[in-house]
């Protein structure tokens, strides 16, 4: 044992141990990107089940239809006289049928100013009391006059209109049922949900004059569609990456799918063959939608609160109608009004691949933490280097491990490093704040001059710091060890909250962990190169190019998303990513000075 | 209570009631103990029995009937009001003439073991009580959702197969009860009668370990499952053969009715502690449990006048024994109150209420003394025994 120890403790001051770091975090980063790739398969991904007892979805025959499609089609001819007039003069109309049903309406104003436009209208709702249950619970369902594409949602208002006229005469409900026709699909909703919480700005938004019990679920439905359908799209990426509990989607997917006949259809995989391309493909999307963080529908507002929500839109072409429409959602508030509490027994933290299959954080959570991990690894590496003196005497006595003598270590000087990981990351409010602050106009301009701005940046402080520091190789090291250590730190807990952009960001700083000063010119430029490609605007760039958007419009979806969804994403790249890319650029440009007769024996 | 217990003396000294008599009263304990609307089916199985029971004669006031949920008033009901065990909705289960005696959050497992054995307060009313004697049969009905050796009540407790052993054996002990049938539908529900160890006990559950339950069939206007399969093909059983209480049917043809094809798991039988085995237990009649009886025996018959007369004789002997005992202790409580101080007063009276307990096991104790002693001899044999044994090898 003793003989175990000893060599144990010998083995640690090998220079050959010093050497695996690199590999170990290089081999973290594969693991982590193939074990994604793997979750598709059978092995490893599960077959969704409903772990809620009281939601038997599916189990009652739904109702809706008859005479219901002439109230439809009533209430459609309505609704199609309104488009194009304005929001007030769409909302005294809708009101006017919603009392007529003998429901309590009331209205509230929201005002957002985002982008230098300002994002304002005036939410309609209605609750129809449960008539025998107690108040102290509600469903949600919400039809916004335009879909998040901004096309009018000619058949959703008036099926909402029509299904509260149907639910109206029901007396089964154990839980009100609030109808919210907001404006929009994002702003309308948002503000209405952090009003109906009491958490909204009320010099922005109005407070609710009425309201009912705690929310327990929201169903949104966005039906644009003129011809009959085949399936139905369920849209569920909440804001920040959030998720409503899988059972909603599985009690959704068991209705459509199972008692309806109907496709369900994930992140716009139309046809979906259940193979591993397509259920890749599908994840893929997810953790796209996921990652960005943006709010997807007027159901994405309600996830933060911890109501659960979806939206379904239909599709294609097929022989469905909108009365087969309302029997999806009749049959989903059933189930929901079945519940007894909050949805809480299935997962919340899943990615989906398919309507029926699904992984759970446990089997995935682990890829995001290997790449995060290995920015930690190569810190404790860079810090445990930077405390070695740069040459290590070649000729160095081998020393006998029972004798307990320290190995030579420098002194660290930590103030430039500090200083440098400091300034990145106060230097990082300033893109966040210009990025969510300017005006639309100034976008596109702001992000190219950022640009150039943000390639001249590391070669400025490089200059500077070589100038009035001259830094050293082990300064070098340690702002790099600095940089990647917050960078691990920040990424590990990120995952556990918002995966996808854990695991999106960990693999574009991944080069960070591996360039460092190089003393060949040719080299430095290379490195600097390939950082710039990879850097948070050169990404950006490029997606707004794969994906034919203008830089502009991305930029202004995340200053709303910032303004009025609370959508931290930006915060992310900009005070997470940006700092440790922008101390890796300095780190490659960097000339360390190479210093010698500071080996200290400590 | 002293004399109570001296009443009861004589009757232990008796011995049991012979056991093979006729019983002469029904009584129905009927549990349910899920509560939500997704176990409606729970309830409506109860219910079901419960009115299975009552067709077949039992009166309310002997029906121990235990609801933990109302799903009559359930807001979810899409028929305020009902209860339906059948997607058709013919029968009404909770319609007029419904007597719950434990609703809601009495529906517990304490009060349901303080029920059978009837450690209740005096405020407890008649009509919660199970008023039964050694010459009642009852029907211990429970469903719900249960796992190995358990059954779950409502959300917050659960009845151990130990638990519902040791309350049937006080009840035994107390002479609560002639025979009863103890019949249970949850999954694993046969692991709930395999720790009964008491006499007279015919049980019967709707699945083996390890096995589930299954519902019947949903409604799908309710929306939920409306009963189990082991309830629905008992009544399905009792409503076609045992129409009224002339039925002759005996407990071996409900058991044999049962089969995997219609349950969907192996429902099972327990007979051996039934006085006779399964042979004498098969041969009871369903309406011994489920149908009451009007059986009623007179006070006339030769054994009867003989058992009285000695049993008042005996009464009146032990009576004597305790008042001779009780003036003996006094006259000696006198003597020495005359001698010690009046300080130790206390602890005389201690001794003298220990007295006074003694004519109850004054004839048992030479008995004990010489269990007792034969119990050292024999130790001492064996010790002996072993050390020459010892000595031998």
């Amino acid at each position: 044992m003793p003989r175990l120890l000893s060599s144990a403790l010998a083995l640690r001051r090998d220079p050959r141990i010093l050497k695996i770091p690199p590999y170990l975090s290089l081999l973290c980063i594969l693991v982590g990107a193939v074990w994604l790739f793997l979750l598709p398969l059978n092995e490893y991904s599960r077959r969704t089940y409903i772990s809620e007892n009281a939601l038997l979805p599916g189990q009652v025959h739904t109702y809706f239809g008859g005479s219901d499609q002439n109230v439809f089609r009533a209430y459609k001819q309505e609704v199609n006289s309104l488009v194009g007039k304005s929001n007030v003069e769409i909302n005294d109309k809708l009101e006017s049928i919603v009392k007529g049903l003998g429901l309590k309406t009331a209205r509230q104003n929201f005002t957002y100013n985002a982008a230098g436009r300002t994002y304002a209208g005036e939410n309609l709702y209605a609750i129809l009391q449960a008539p025998r249950g107690d108040a102290t619970e509600a469903i949600v369902l919400v039809a916004a006059w335009e879909n998040a594409k901004h096309e009018v949602n000619k058949n959703g208002i008036p099926l909402v209109l029509t299904l509260a006229r149907y639910f109206k005469r029901w007396s089964l409900w154990s839980k009100d049922i609030i109808i919210l026709l907001s404006p929009d699909s994002i702003a309308g909703p948002q503000a209405w949900v952090d009003a109906y919480h009491d958490a909204h700005d009320s010099s922005r938004v109005a407070s609710l004059p009425i309201k009912s019990g705690a929310l327990q679920g929201a169903i949104a439905i966005d039906y644009v569609q003129e011809h009959r359908f085949k399936s139905v799209h369920i849209v569920y990426d909440g804001v920040n990456g959030q998720l409503p509990n899988l059972d909603l989607i599985n009690s959704v997917v068991n209705i459509a799918g199972g008692q309806m006949g109907m496709g369900v259809a994930l992140q716009e995989m139309w046809n979906h063959n259940d193979k591993y391309p397509d259920r890749l493909r599908t994840m893929l999307r997810g953790m796209l939608k996921q990652g960005l963080g943006l709010a997807s529908g007027p159901h994405s507002s309600f996830i933060p609160y911890h109501v659960d929500a979806v939206t379904l839109q239909p599709f294609g072409e097929g022989w469905q109608d909108e009365m087969a429409m309302g029997r999806v959602v009749e049959g989903t508030f059933r189930s929901l009004n079945n519940l007894l509490e909050h949805l809480h027994q299935s997962f919340f933290f899943y990615l989906l691949m398919h309507r029926e299959r699904f992984v759970s954080i446990g089997t995935y959570l682990p890829s995001a933490m290997l790449v995060a991990a290995n920015f930690t690894i190569m810190a404790i590496f860079l810090w445990m280097k930077s405390g070695q003196p740069e040459e290590v005497p070649a000729a160095s006595t081998p020393e006998s491990s029972d004798k307990d003598t320290a190995a030579p270590t420098a002194e660290r000087n930590l103030l430039l490093p500090l200083a440098v990981v400091t300034l990145s990351g106060s230097l990082s409010a300033i893109p966040l704040y210009i990025f969510n602050h300017v005006p639309e106009s100034a976008l596109t301009p702001s992000f190219y001059f950022f640009l150039v701005i943000n390639t001249l940046l590391p070669i400025a402080i490089s200059i500077v710091s070589t100038q009035l520091f001259t830094p050293t190789l082990q300064q070098f090291h340690l702002i790099k060890s600095f940089s990647l250590l917050l960078l691990g730190m920040f990424l590990s807990s990120l995952a556990t909250l918002n995966f996808s952009l854990a695991m999106l960001i960990g693999l574009l700083s991944a080069p960070l962990s591996f360039v460092k000063p190089y003393s060949s010119p040719v080299a430095r430029i290379v490195g600097f190169i390939i950082l710039n490609l990879t850097s948070p605007p050169a990404v950006l760039l490029a997606s707004a190019a794969v994906w034919g958007l203008n830089v502009g419009d991305i930029l202004r979806e995340a200053a709303v998303a910032w303004h009025v969804t609370g959508t931290y994403s930006a915060v992310v790249v900009w005070c997470v990513w940006w700092p440790a890319w922008l101390a890796g650029c300095v780190c490659v440009l960097g000339k360390p000075i190479h210093q010698e007769g500071k080996v200290k024996k400590a | 209570m002293k004399l109570s217990s001296l009443l009861l003396l004589p009757a232990a000294l008796l011995g049991a009631a012979p056991s093979y008599a006729e019983h002469t009263s029904n009584w129905a304990v009927l549990v349910c103990t899920s509560r939500f609307w997704f176990n409606y089916r729970h309830l409506a199985n109860v219910l079901s029995i419960y009115r299975t029971v009552k067709r077949l004669g039992i009166p309310d006031s002997q029906i121990i009937l235990m609801l933990p949920d109302d799903m009559a008033c359930n807001p979810r009901n899409a028929f305020p009001g009902t209860v339906y065990s059948n997607a058709d909705r013919a029968v009404d289960l909770y319609g007029d003439n419904i007597e719950v005696d434990y609703r809601g959050y009495e529906v517990t497992v304490e009060n349901f073991i303080r029920l059978l054995t009837d450690r209740v307060g005096e405020e407890m009313p008649r009509s919660k009580r199970l008023l039964t004697d050694d010459r009642s049969n009852i029907l211990v009905y429970m469903t719900g959702h249960g796992g190995n050796e358990f059954l779950k009540f409502q959300d917050a407790e659960e009845i151990g197969a130990w638990d519902l052993a040791d309350a049937f054996e006080q009840m035994w002990e107390k002479r609560r009860y002639h025979e009863i049938l103890f019949m249970i539908d949850t999954c694993q529900a046969n692991t709930m009668y395999s720790k009964l160890y008491s006499p007279n006990i015919i049980a019967t559950g709707s699945s083996e370990l390890d096995q589930s339950s299954y519902s019947h069939h949903a409604d799908n206007d309710i929306g939920v499952a409306v009963i189990d399969r082991y309830t629905y093909y008992n009544l399905e059983f009792l409503e076609s053969e045992v129409k009224d209480t002339s039925s002759k049917k005996t407990v071996g043809d409900l058991f044999d009715s049962y089969s995997y094809e219609k349950i969907h798991s192996h429902a099972g039988v327990r007979y051996d502690l039934f006085k006779g085995g399964a042979e004498e237990a098969r041969r009871r009649l369903v309406t011994d449990f489920f149908g009451n009886v009007q059986n009623v025996e007179v006070d006339g018959g030769k054994g009867a006048e003989t058992n009285s007369s000695f049993e008042e004789e005996m009464v009146k002997l032990s009576r004597t024994i305790a008042e001779l005992h009780k003036r003996a202790e006094e006259q000696e409580a006198v003597e020495r109150n005359v001698t010690t101080k009046t300080e130790t007063r206390k602890q005389q009276q201690k001794k003298i209420q220990q007295q006074v307990a003694k004519p109850l096991t004054d004839d048992s104790w030479w008995t004990k003394k010489i269990v007792g002693a034969t119990a050292l001899a024999g130790c001492a044999a064996l010790w002996g025994l072993g050390s020459y044994l010892e000595g031998a090898v």
